[in-house]
């Protein structure tokens, strides 16, 4: 693969950029993290971190493994992905066509849960294989650093930026972008979107339905100073979004992009007068037969008659349980947000 | 800085003309300078490639003149002696054109100051270019120009294109055209170190990392919403997060009281030079407080002892010559 072909797949990833309110335009990605892939990889080599011999390594559940495979697949690299259930059969046969082996842990760590499982796996690998390269896109800064194109292009679109909508689970996209838009706009907004029982803004580590945001681990792409609000969002609330944004947008994602759509229509309502850009990370297609199969909402107590209008604020992250709920974090360190509430 | 008052030139207009004598002819040429960059950086693409890059902030009272009187001797005189890099143009542009042969007497008259971030020595190039083209009958265009022009200076700024580019200035091509002539900016012209020169070619380029690059991606994505729309504002915040990136490589004096100015009157931003001692604080013109908001920041300024400042516009500015300011 040329690095011309590379530069012209890699621009058939980028968001398109959708208006889906008068002040409110979604970046609606492809594969987003193919974006953090393509630049981890190429700044490993150019560092002289990742030669062709390497054997690049990575734990994931699914997205991140898919931009991985595309790009080791592109460049001739080595690619393994430690991964779990949530990497399911037909992602695994596209990663494993892509060249790359696919290993999934059996079972959940006690504690950090499966990214924990993972990660011991991950580092069990790298103990035995000399030429092994860690991507880590947890706390490898380029991480957040890939998203610059990202930001240049919402710019060139929209001009001024008041607020930017995003999930955190790694903080690459959210804090990545906000970084790089707030370079021009330093009174940008950052909201930031998660789900209960994720340990990134505080809540205690706990089994999540809601897939592709939220964290058991502190990942370092995570800057706690750089977000004014945090959100936490139901997996029941997150798919009856999903819905709807499909429904009047015609849209199909994943259930990450509807608890950033729920929380974003939101904020752009109630800021009228607010450019507000909100990511959509994830495509619909992955979870297709969950959420967007009544049924399957039914029989696992998933089924929302009704979308909340506003979120519950609470002040502090212990009270937020049960519904969309809302803390001020006012880009505060974690310590003195969530200290200031044990 | 003593710039004469000049009338109002047409923005980045050319003016070549020749005049015949003997066998060869007169050439003359005009090449307008520039206060510093709007914006400068570097860019990398998905091979790992990384170019250089600026885009100049006009100014319109700054000139250089060159006239090329041919001899029947070859070998070329310069006046001053000095312009030695303005020689290298001249020769380059005759070999380039067939006429190696080509010798005269090369004069370069200026109000560019050297060595401050003017593009001195780019006019001075493109002036001597364009002059020994009329010279030998033939005509350049911008990009062959600015082909020569690297290949007589090492690194050129932007000043032999009539619209507004994203130029790089080591391979001498240009990255972005946007199609559009540089927007009208009030500016006010700050050189930090009146003492100190910088030699454009002695300074080693900034060594930026990974993060400042990137960075970069982000203000040229920026440049091309701000000039296709218009949005000084915009305009103001790149030129603004271009300097301060820069300014961890060449540092200006007093540079942070600088751009405290920028939000304490609530100015579009501030440029700095790339090479030399020069920063702006760039202003709307369309501001109906704009007489009170230069008032404001030229006490400011005297108030921080800044003595050596300047007042002009970037271009389309009518009877607005570059004048020396009075604290």
């Amino acid at each position: 693969m040329t690095s011309h072909k590379a530069a012209a797949l890699m621009a058939s990833f980028r968001p398109h950029l959708i208006p889906l309110e008068r002040n409110l335009t979604a970046a609606v990605f492809p594969l987003m993290k193919i974006i953090p892939a393509e630049f981890c990889v190429r700044q490993a080599r150019a560092e002289g971190a990742l030669t062709p011999d390497s054997l690049v390594i990575e734990s994931s559940s699914g997205t991140m493994a898919l931009g991985l495979a595309i790009v080791c697949n592109w460049y001739g690299l080595k690619l393994t992905i430690v991964s779990d259930y949530a990497c399911d059969d037909a992602l695994c046969r596209r990663l494993r066509d892509l060249g790359a082996t696919v290993e999934r842990v059996p079972a959940a760590a006690a504690v950090g849960g499966y990214q924990r499982a993972r990660l011991d796996r991950l580092h069990e690998i790298a103990a035995t294989e000399r030429r092994a390269w860690w991507v880590n896109q947890y706390h490898n800064v380029c991480n957040a650093g890939a998203y610059s194109g990202v930001a240049a292009q919402i710019v060139e679109a929209l001009g001024h930026v008041d607020c930017l909508v995003g999930a955190v689970g790694s903080g690459g996209s959210a804090c990545g972008t906000a970084k790089f838009l707030r370079v021009l706009f330093p009174d940008m907004r950052l909201v930031a979107v998660d789900t209960f029982n994720s340990v990134l803004f505080g809540q205690p580590d706990g089994p999540r339905t809601l897939r592709g945001l939220g964290n058991s681990l502190m990942p370092g792409n995570l800057d706690h100073r750089m977000i004014d609000e945090v959100h936490w969002v139901t997996a029941a609330e997150a798919y009856a979004a999903t819905r709807d944004l499909h429904r009047r947008s015609s849209l199909f994602r994943g259930g990450t992009s509807g608890a950033v759509w729920l929380v974003a229509r939101h904020w752009a309502a109630a800021h009228p007068d607010a450019t507000v850009v909100c990511l959509f990370a994830d495509d619909g297609t992955r979870q297709a037969h969950e959420i967007y199969d009544d049924a399957y909402l039914t029989e696992h107590g998933l089924w929302l008659d009704r979308l909340p209008a506003q979120p519950l604020i609470v002040n502090g992250p212990e009270a937020a349980a049960g519904s969309w709920s809302m803390f001020a974090w006012n880009r505060r360190t974690y310590d003195a947000a969530v200290a200031q509430h044990a | 800085m003593s710039v004469p008052q000049t009338s109002a030139a047409p923005a980045r207009a050319r003016e070549v003309s020749f005049e015949q004598r003997e066998t060869r002819r007169v050439g003359r040429a005009v090449c307008y300078g520039h206060h510093g960059e709007l914006f400068q950086g570097q860019i990398e693409d998905m091979s790992g490639r990384r170019r250089r890059c600026l885009v100049s902030l006009p100014c319109v009272s700054l000139k250089t003149e060159v006239v090329i009187r041919p001899a029947r001797a070859s070998g070329w005189r310069v006046m001053p002696p000095h312009k030695i890099k303005a020689q290298r143009a001249v020769e380059l542009t005759a070999a380039v054109l067939g006429a190696p042969d080509l010798g005269g007497t090369i004069a370069v008259s200026s109000n560019i100051a050297e060595g401050k971030g003017y593009g001195s020595s780019t006019t001075d190039c493109v002036a001597a270019i364009r002059a020994t083209a009329s010279a030998v009958g033939q005509q350049l265009s911008d990009s062959q120009v600015a082909d020569l022009c690297v290949r007589a200076e090492t690194a050129s700024d932007n000043v032999m294109f009539d619209g507004v580019v994203l130029f790089a200035q080591r391979e001498g091509v240009v990255l972005e055209d946007y199609r559009r002539s540089f927007p009208q900016l009030e500016v006010i012209g700050i050189d930090t170190d009146p003492t100190r020169v910088v030699d454009t070619l002695v300074y080693p380029p900034a060594a930026y990392q990974w993060h400042h690059i990137q960075t970069f991606t982000t203000l040229v994505g920026a440049l091309r919403r701000a000039f296709a729309s218009g949005d000084l504002r915009l305009l103001g915040r790149i030129a603004t997060a271009s300097a301060i990136v820069n300014d961890e490589f060449l540092p200006k004096p007093m540079f942070s009281e600088i751009l405290a100015l920028v939000s304490a009157h609530a100015l579009l931003g501030v440029a700095a030079a790339h090479s030399g001692t020069l920063v702006s604080l760039l202003l709307d013109p369309r501001d109906p407080a704009l007489p009170r908001t230069i008032d404001a920041v030229l006490r400011a300024l005297h108030a921080l002892g800044i003595t050596e400042v300047s007042r002009f516009r970037t271009t389309h500015g009518g009877p607005m010559p570059m004048t020396r300011v009075a604290p």
